[in-house]
């Protein structure tokens, strides 16, 4: 039986050396939360890919040399990587080239989307029992993109309430469609 | 909706519609940290969160379809437009009616009621056949204090498979003491121009 590494026993292989199937593992760990995390900041797919190879190279830069004090504080390195790469992405600094040749494209493959795919007809289904309100306010969330002070303006509600109104509708939504809350 | 690839159980689980209130941007800065300090180490939150993605982009898409009866805002029809969805839009005048139909090419059909919704505590909007006959009732919806019309969504699909037939719409109001009171009603006369069964 295979045992799974700790964020920190990874790391400190990483840094001990030239670890292939450490640093492989260290891609294949972080790298949907680090897309996750792109998607979030960039609400763009590619964007969110691009964000992953970075931060990852960027984290595997860091580990070769040791440079995580604190092993175990990986996500939190990660995390702050993540923040900085938004910035630079931001500022329009490109290094993905300069990257890809020194790092090789086997290793940054780019990370399949797996958002999963949701039954139509039964999400029209549970979409249409809402409440009124409810499916006012999922809609104007989702699609109207607005935020909570517009559809508390245009329900007449405060922003608390329309907050609270999301919630439910969001719980039972995923209720309907067979999900824990 | 599945948790594949999961390697953590989370102790303590995001709840879902605050994963949501993270998608949409809606928390503070400071908890907004938390979680993703949260999500940078927990793969069962993120399967979460892609969960609460896919039914965010799910609801959008179903919107864009203009398959929902519901009460819609001017900010859903702007957002339409944006997006080069064809609206059809009929406003007949209350205690009155219009003709209408609805062609191949249209995305969304809006009957825009007109009425004085001042003061009311709460609407409901009742769908009633040829006779006036209630079929259907939208209750407590949605109206902005002091908007002069309900934009209400007919389903595309509905009405493009519909025959030749008429609908009456009526917004009610309620008072505090639970009394009914008509704020308008309004007939939609409907031809069919799609080819197809000439009846249900």
């Amino acid at each position: 039986m295979q045992i799974e590494l700790s964020d920190a026993e990874l790391v400190r292989k990483i840094g001990s050396g030239n670890d292939r199937e450490a640093e492989a593992e260290l891609f294949r760990r972080m790298a949907p939360r680090v897309r996750l995390y792109g998607l979030r900041h960039m609400r763009n797919e590619q964007a969110a890919a691009d964000l992953t190879q970075q931060v990852l190279i960027t984290t595997l830069e860091a580990l070769r040399v040791g440079r995580l004090r604190e092993p175990e504080k990986l996500a939190s390195f990660v995390l702050g990587t993540c923040r900085m790469t938004v910035l630079d992405l931001r500022r329009g600094a490109q290094r993905k080239e300069r990257l890809l040749e020194q790092f090789g494209a086997d290793l940054l493959a780019p990370v399949q989307p797996s958002i999963p795919h949701l039954d139509h007809e039964q999400l029209t289904r549970c979409v249409q029992n809402l409440k009124e309100r409810e499916r006012t306010v999922v809609v104007m969330t989702f699609y109207d993109e607005q935020t909570s002070v517009d559809v508390a303006s245009f329900l007449g509600v405060s922003e608390a309430n329309v907050r609270v109104i999301r919630h439910r509708a969001i719980h039972q939504l995923r209720q309907c469609m067979g999900v824990a809350a | 909706m599945g948790d594949e690839g999961d390697r953590v159980n989370c102790s303590h689980p995001i709840d879902a519609a605050v994963l949501a209130d993270y998608w949409l941007a809606a928390l503070p800065h400071r908890e907004e940290e938390v979680i993703e300090e949260h999500l940078l180490g927990c793969d069962m939150c993120g399967a979460r969160l892609r969960e609460m993605i896919a039914l965010a982009e799910a609801v959008r898409n179903l919107a864009r379809e203009g398959s929902l009866r519901m009460v819609v805002s001017e900010a859903f029809l702007e957002r339409a437009a944006e997006e080069g969805l064809r609206v059809r839009q009929y406003a007949p005048p209350p205690g009155g009616g219009v003709q209408c139909t609805v062609t191949a090419e249209d995305d969304i059909l809006i009957g825009r009621l007109a009425a004085n919704l001042s003061g009311a505590k709460r609407v409901d909007l009742c769908i009633c056949d040829e006779r006036g006959v209630e079929q259907l009732r939208l209750p407590d919806i949605p109206v902005h204090p002091g908007a002069s019309s309900v934009a209400f969504q007919e389903s595309i699909t509905y009405a493009k498979a519909a025959p030749t037939s008429k609908m009456i719409a009526r917004l009610v109001a309620f008072d505090e003491a639970g009394g009914e009171r008509l704020l308008g009603q309004y007939t939609f006369n409907h031809t069919r121009s799609l080819p197809g069964p000439g009846a249900w």
